[in-house]
């Protein structure tokens, strides 16, 4: 278990150091100039150029790397070029926001996902099952858009239970959290539906029940147990992309996450902002991924030894 | 039974998890995006200018109506050469920390926005003080021109007249901060305005406290609260809910709103103008006949009307009607194919020719551009529309890169040469603002006079002739001035839609029950 959880935290490494590599190149060849960004309307050329020294953007690249990379080692992510804050506190600061963002709709999608497939597997082919699979799946086909606006609409203006953005007390993780699990709770309804299909039909469930045990206790005990280790690695990476990748959610609702802090970062061409938040994340996305994992291999300690 | 009691339960633990919206003593507004800071010195984004224009103060500040008046300095004069102006500062104006602001701030605070270090930006306005744009360049042997003999007056020296300086100081860089603000100062400002910094959570809320010490007119509610909010449509279910005091109204969404709520809403014509600029430096765009054709080609009457619910006026150059230089009584170039078709012609394209239209992913500019492009191909002219983020789009129009390009000017102050001298002088072409890349001698000599008279109503003579010569050169399709729509809730009184974007303080803003 040590020299799996030791390799896996070496390969950490050099998939950070290539994330950033591939950053840094996409954004310094992509169009739009951070300083034009930063001067708004009107400029003159003088003071761009005088700002773009400063900022050092004409250094050759390779040194603008090595420069970032050895702060960034450092833990140093810069400073904003547009704010001039440092880009670490600006990610710590809205990071819980995030995490209790995606914690509640992951709550709300494993919750929903896993009963709707349990239930399925449980009874196949009812009008429950039919019904419930198609509402997940309804979930997954809208637009997470159309979706928050949905709810907002409904919610929000007509019945007034709670508010349409923000996230100051738990009516307001309310509908983001809808609105952001939705998509998961169709994915996991399938994955643990078959899972659970197939663990129902294996002979320690036959015994149980020969055993004289009740159905819930046969079905969740013993079933779902035993059905939930291709849920977890369901479960992990979505609640990685929920960490990550929460940008519409957190526009439509208002919500202060980092997911904003990279759009608006990329909108405004602000390079430490962005560099940072792309490392800052993927170390996030990499770290869930070996949790998972950990727990995979606690779970099924073949995965360990392979 | 069971499932409605149960349904009933549910409903009332949302009830009481619902935050209600906010009570008679606060205001809640909302902004778009973050604010860059709340330092004068970085504010080159609106909603920094709007938060400045009310924590901070500046010697001169417009009111809701956009007209200039007293600041922290009560009054102001011209030397008779126009170069040396003198400022005489109110002596009953605090901080927010109780220290007295004196001529010492000013100066502190005009060169500290100045200096390298700041990296700010957007310090132009000081630029016309003598020496500021050497200073601004690292080049400190000599000082901007700011003498300060005592607490007050103080006395400015510009490198050359111009007449709209005093506008210039009213705007958010030139706000007053207190001398040896250092770098922290964008997260716990300190200035004398009618509002308090009480806490920001970025990327969430901004709240004030109002200001019991103010020198002007006291906030009348207690706290102003100040949401981040970029979706639109959620910015309007706020309101819906009661819970932002004013909403603007997207162009798209004006006719629902006309039909829904027509008594809470207000308008005004903004100070912004709406047009598609012709870069007249490339290819077949560098004859005014192609230019001109161009605007005989597209029905932006019809644009207007249908795409943007009619909310604006249709333009004739460049000036907007509310500011003096406009002319009433030029008619703008008649949608007229024929015509277009014989200018065309008699340029030598008969056949007419392809270019590209660039654009933001703004929405409303998606449907007037794909309206351009059909008026166009009418006459022959084979458009291809190139969208890209706003930042893309604007580098590639500042570099040249763009044959035409869909865009907006708002004005950062009320005067006329806030449209002629940056769009339109061949000093800003590219980043400066003049997108058409017009070079013409004639309306750089015009808009020099202008900007440097001290009699105004020869400026207002020299600012028709050079909207009618801009007119004439045809460097843009010459579209509309758009008018602000706001809908402001029915128990908020004295709020209305400032003429410029630092013109609106809340602190005449009250609720009634």
């Amino acid at each position: 278990m040590i020299r799996f959880l030791a390799f896996r935290i070496a390969t950490l490494v050099p998939t950070l150091l290539g994330v950033l590599a591939v950053a840094f190149v996409l954004l310094y060849v992509a169009p739009g100039d951070p300083v034009q960004a930063m001067v708004g309307e009107r400029a003159d050329a003088a003071t761009i150029a005088r700002l773009r020294a400063e900022l050092r953007l004409d250094d050759p690249l390779p040194r603008q790397f090595v420069h970032y990379v050895g702060s960034a080692v450092r833990g140093d992510l810069g400073r904003s070029y547009v704010t001039q804050r440092p880009v670490l506190g600006d990610l710590l600061q809205r990071f819980p926001a995030t995490l209790r963002l995606a914690t509640a709709a992951m709550l709300f999608a494993s919750l929903t996902g896993i009963a709707i497939g349990v239930y399925g597997a449980w009874r196949p082919g009812t009008l429950g099952d039919r019904l419930a699979t198609l509402g997940a799946y309804l979930g997954i086909s809208f637009p997470v858009y159309w979706v928050g606006l949905l709810l907002i609409l409904v919610f929000a203006v007509t019945l007034r239970w709670f508010p349409p953005s923000g996230s100051t007390g738990l009516a307001a993780l309310v509908l983001p959290a809808l609105t952001l699990g939705m998509r998961s709770v169709a994915f996991l309804a399938r994955i643990s539906r078959t899972a659970m299909q197939e663990v129902l039909q294996s002979d320690f469930i036959r015994v149980a029940r020969a055993q004289g045990l009740s159905e819930p206790v046969v079905v969740l005990s013993r079933g779902l147990r035993n059905a939930l280790l291709p849920v977890l690695t369901v479960l992990g990476l979505d609640f990685g992309s929920y960490l990550t990748g929460s940008i519409l959610t957190e526009s439509i609702f208002g919500w202060p996450g980092v997911g904003r802090y990279v759009l608006d970062a990329i909108s405004k061409r602000d390079l430490p902002a962005v560099q940072g938040s792309i490392l800052f994340l993927s170390l996030v996305f990499v770290l869930v991924n070996l949790i998972t994992d950990l727990l995979y291999a606690k779970a099924d300690p073949r995965v360990a030894y392979d | 039974m069971e499932s409605s009691r149960a349904a009933h339960l549910s409903a009332l633990v949302c009830l009481a998890a619902y935050s209600a919206p906010p009570g008679p003593h606060t205001l809640t507004y909302y902004y778009y995006s973050e604010p860059r800071s709340l330092d004068p010195a970085l504010s080159t984004d609106v909603p920094t200018g709007e938060v400045v224009a009310m924590l901070y103060d500046n010697l001169t500040q417009f009111d809701v109506e956009g007209r200039l008046g007293p600041g922290l300095a009560t009054r102001w004069e011209t030397d008779r050469s126009g170069l040396v102006y003198t400022f005489h500062l109110r002596t009953d104006a605090r901080f927010h920390d109780g220290r007295p602001v004196t001529a010492r701030d000013v100066r502190a605070s005009y060169l500290r926005a100045l200096a390298p270090g700041t990296q700010g930006g957007r310090a132009w306005p000081l630029y016309p003080i003598r020496h500021a744009r050497a200073y601004a360049a690292g080049d400190t042997s000599a000082g901007p021109a700011i003498a300060i003999p005592d607490d007050s007056p103080v006395v400015i020296t510009l490198a050359e007249p111009l007449n709209i300086f005093p506008k210039l100081l009213a705007m958010p860089v030139a706000a007053i901060v207190p001398a040896g603000a250092d770098s922290r100062f964008g997260d716990q400002p300190v200035g004398s305005g009618p509002w308090r910094f009480a806490s920001w959570l970025h990327d969430h809320a901004l709240v004030l406290v109002r200001n019991p010490d103010y020198w002007g007119q006291v906030p009348l509610v207690d706290t102003l609260r100040i949401r981040i909010i970029p979706e639109a449509l959620t910015q309007a279910a706020e309101y819906e809910a009661g819970r932002r005091s004013v909403v603007e109204i997207p162009f798209g969404e004006t006719r629902l709103w006309e039909r829904r709520r027509p008594a809470e809403l207000e308008r005004r014509p903004a100070l912004r103008v709406f047009y598609i600029a012709i870069n007249t430096t490339r290819g077949p765009l560098r004859d005014v006949r192609v230019r001109r054709a161009l605007n005989h080609a597209v029905d932006v009457p019809t644009i207007l009307a249908n795409l943007l619910g009619g909310r604006g006026t249709l333009s004739a150059g460049a000036l907007p009607p509310q500011l003096p230089g406009f002319d009433a009584s030029r008619a703008r170039y008649a949608y007229d194919p024929g015509r277009a078709r014989s200018l065309l012609a008699e340029a030598g394209f008969p056949n007419g020719f392809a270019l590209q239209l660039w654009r933001s992913q703004r929405p409303e500019y998606a449907r007037v551009a794909q309206a351009v492009q059909q008026d166009l191909a009418d006459v022959g002219i084979r458009v291809e529309i190139v969208e890209r983020d706003a930042a893309s789009a604007r580098a590639a129009a500042r570099k040249g890169d763009t044959d035409l390009f869909l865009t907006d000017w708002y004005g950062d102050y009320p005067d006329a040469e806030n449209f002629n001298y940056p769009l339109f002088h061949s000093s800003n072409r590219g980043p400066g603002g003049n997108l058409a890349f017009l070079a013409d001698p004639a309306l750089d000599r015009l808009i020099e006079r202008a900007r440097r008279t001290t009699d105004p109503g020869e400026k207002e003579r020299l600012d028709r002739a050079i909207d009618r010569r801009v007119f004439e050169l045809a460097p843009w399709i010459f579209c509309w001035f758009p008018e602000d729509l706001w809908a402001v809730r029915p128990e908020v009184k004295g709020w209305h839609i400032p003429a410029i974007f630092n013109g609106q303080r809340w602190n005449t803003v009250r609720k009634v029950r």
